[in-house]
């Protein structure tokens, strides 16, 4: 259930890492796992011990930045074929760029098995664990 | 009978004088009565008579009277619960034996699941998924139990249908240490309960459980 | 004026009537044809193409979406899931059970009009039935049915013999059917219930109307009327409604069961006539089945 002013956890190394939700996709209702969106960067990932130039240096993306994104974590449950249903603990997503190749090289976190369905093979190859 | 005005007030208590319980007192009965037969025409009733009479109470000898046909067997004396039927029918293709059911039934069965266990479910397609078992839903062919665990940091909840033919087995792969006083845990979501991740518990138990088929295959 | 004048002079040519009768214009209301179609004499026969508004003509344009056979009149018992074992998919289905569904009678081109097969379900007391109805039944050797309802059929092939019951297996697994019954009576039920409508605010100077419908229309632009079909409160559901192409998933002819995908509307134990779906292409009836219980 993304929709406008969605707070996301963008769980990707590309510098983002809370993320608002500012339109859903080839879609007129709230966006789940595998959907397309657009958001705004609202907080860049700080590096922790690291210098923040370095960071800001390895950040693909910028406090502002208007990008595309794919969920792929949801809280709201979501229904298998085989009448299983899957709910997360947050909603997460990971930037993507405009030709929907993912921006960042690693990813952190569990995601949805749905984005198979979906053809977004590339994310599911990057995040160590799907559900 | 004219009264003087002043004696009008005194006129209700008029009826009392004239009271006579034989003809006031109206009785009603609901007692059965039989219905009355019916009173056969006269014999060769002169023709102006019968024409008074409506045309349905004329004497018809051509008239027979209506034939009700009897009703054929009935399907629905036959199966009187046909949804359960077609889950009867289900579950004898999805689970021959009555194991899956007997393992989720914790109402009859004392040995099988219970809430608060820790279970490991595999599937035909893609990766078990392990967690603690938060409650269990006895709907037929619809029962379903709630798992909850944390993978990389992230709660991760999946309810699953027992007798879906997607799921290869369900194995406890702890019980609960003590017996839960509810039947369904969802104060586990809430951050004093969180259980957090039972992947550790659910890996030593795979460990132990690979050394043990490990040796069986080795005498062999 | 003077028209007019000349024209009551002429309409009444006796000089004595006006004075009795006041002669009152007739008033006529409503859009009316500035050339209306004047029918022709010589345009009929039966060389000449059918004419548009003709039952021949309605009849020539349902063909095509009118089934070939008959269906059935069942009652819906619940619903439940059915699992696909090879794919491992979940598929929520209705159970419906048809119960001593016979054929009453036919209706017919040379005297109704069109061709139907009349179908009856269940078993009601005689005692129960009107006698006009129990003759009906009689008539066609029936037993006296609860439930009663038309089918129609593309033309006379369709009108199986009077008195063959329609068992479950009438429907093969696999095709698909159209399923017809009445919705959940919702009562009277408002504008934002019924229709959807938006409703008023909460606050901003509203009172006592947060959930009406507002304006019933425009004001002397519009006419000052409200116009026919204006969405108002009132009965909402317990109209009929067809849900079409529903998938049969299992028949069980002994116990008179028919599953089929989805959902039908309607509460448990309504009547629901299922027929073959007329958007999809008509079930391959083996000819044989088709033939053996006409004999019978």
């Amino acid at each position: 259930m993304i929709q406008l002013k969605t707070l996301l956890n963008c769980i990707d190394n590309s510098g983002a890492s809370i993320v608002e939700c500012v339109n859903v996709l080839k879609k007129k209702r709230p966006a789940t796992i595998g959907d397309r969106i657009v958001v705004v960067v609202q907080k860049q990932r700080s590096a922790g011990s690291e210098a923040t130039t370095a960071a800001a240096l390895a950040s693909k993306v910028r406090r502002g930045d208007i990008r595309h994104a794919v969920v792929v974590r949801v809280k709201k449950e979501l229904q298998r074929p085989d009448g299983s249903l899957v709910r997360f603990g947050d909603n997460a997503c990971v930037l993507v760029n405009k030709s929907g190749d993912p921006i960042g090289t690693r990813m952190n976190g569990v995601v949805g098995q749905e984005l198979r369905n979906k053809k977004w093979s590339k994310i599911l190859s990057l995040a160590p664990i799907h559900v | 009978m004219a009264a003087l005005p002043a004696m009008r007030p005194l006129g209700c208590l008029r009826s009392l004088s004239l009271s006579n319980p034989s003809s006031t007192v109206d009785s009603f009965s609901t007692a059965y009565s039989k219905r009355p037969e019916r009173v056969p025409l006269p014999p060769n009733m002169p023709e102006q008579f019968l024409s008074q009479i409506p045309l349905r109470f004329r004497p018809d000898p051509d008239r027979e009277p209506l034939k009700i046909y009897p009703a054929p067997p009935s399907a629905r004396k036959a199966c009187k619960d046909p949804v359960g039927a077609i889950t009867e029918s289900q579950l004898a293709v999805l689970d021959p034996t009555g194991e899956r059911k007997a393992m989720f039934d914790y109402r009859r069965n004392p040995r099988s699941v219970k809430t608060g266990d820790i279970v490991r479910v595999t599937f035909k397609n893609g990766d078990p998924f392990n967690g603690i078992v938060m409650s269990i839903k006895l709907r037929g062919i619809e029962t379903s139990f709630l798992m909850r665990n944390e993978l990389t940091r992230v709660a991760v909840e999946m309810s699953v249908k027992v007798f879906s033919p997607n799921v290869n087995s369900v194995e406890i792969v702890q019980r609960s240490e003590k017996k839960r006083r509810r039947a369904r845990l969802y104060f586990l979501r809430d951050k004093k309960h969180d259980r957090r991740s039972v992947e550790n518990i659910v890996a030593s138990y795979v460990r132990q459980k690979k050394a043990f088929l490990g040796g069986g295959n080795r005498r062999r | 004026m003077s028209p007019r004048l000349g024209g009551l002079l002429q309409l009444s040519p006796v000089w004595g009537a006006p004075l009795i009768t006041p002669r009152i214009p007739v008033r006529s209301f409503g859009i009316r044809s500035l050339n209306p179609p004047k029918p022709s004499r010589f345009n009929i026969g039966p060389g000449l193409p059918v004419l548009e508004s003709t039952s021949t003509a309605a009849l020539r344009r349902k063909a095509n979406s009118l089934p070939l056979r008959t269906g059935a009149i069942g009652i819906k018992k619940g619903m439940t899931a059915i699992y696909d074992p090879e794919s491992g998919k979940r598929i929520p289905c209705t159970v419906l059970q048809l119960d001593r569904v016979e054929v009453i009678s036919h209706k017919t081109r040379e005297r109704h009009g069109y061709y139907a097969v009349q179908v009856g379900a269940g078993w009601k007391h005689p005692n129960n039935v009107p006698k006009s109805m129990l003759g009906h039944f009689s008539v066609n050797g029936v037993s006296p049915k609860r439930h009663i309802f038309e089918f129609r059929v593309k033309d006379e092939a369709g009108l199986i013999p009077v008195g063959q019951s329609i068992e479950a297996g009438w429907f093969q697994e696999g095709q698909f059917v159209d399923a017809r019954s009445n919705t959940k009576g919702k009562g009277f039920a408002g504008v934002m219930k019924r229709h959807g409508f938006g409703g008023q605010d909460r606050s901003h100077g509203v009172s006592l109307t947060h959930r009406s419908m507002g304006s019933s229309g425009p004001g002397q632009g519009g006419g000052s009327r409200v116009y026919p079909g204006k969405k108002m409160a009132g009965n909402m559901g317990n109209t009929q409604n067809t849900v079409q192409n529903l998938k049969i998933l299992k028949v069980d002819s002994e116990n008179g069961i028919v599953v089929v995908s989805g959902a039908v509307s309607g509460p448990k134990g309504c009547v629901v006539r299922i027929q073959d779906a007329i958007k999809k292409p008509w079930p391959e009836v083996p000819q044989a089945e088709a033939t053996e219980p006409a004999t019978a």
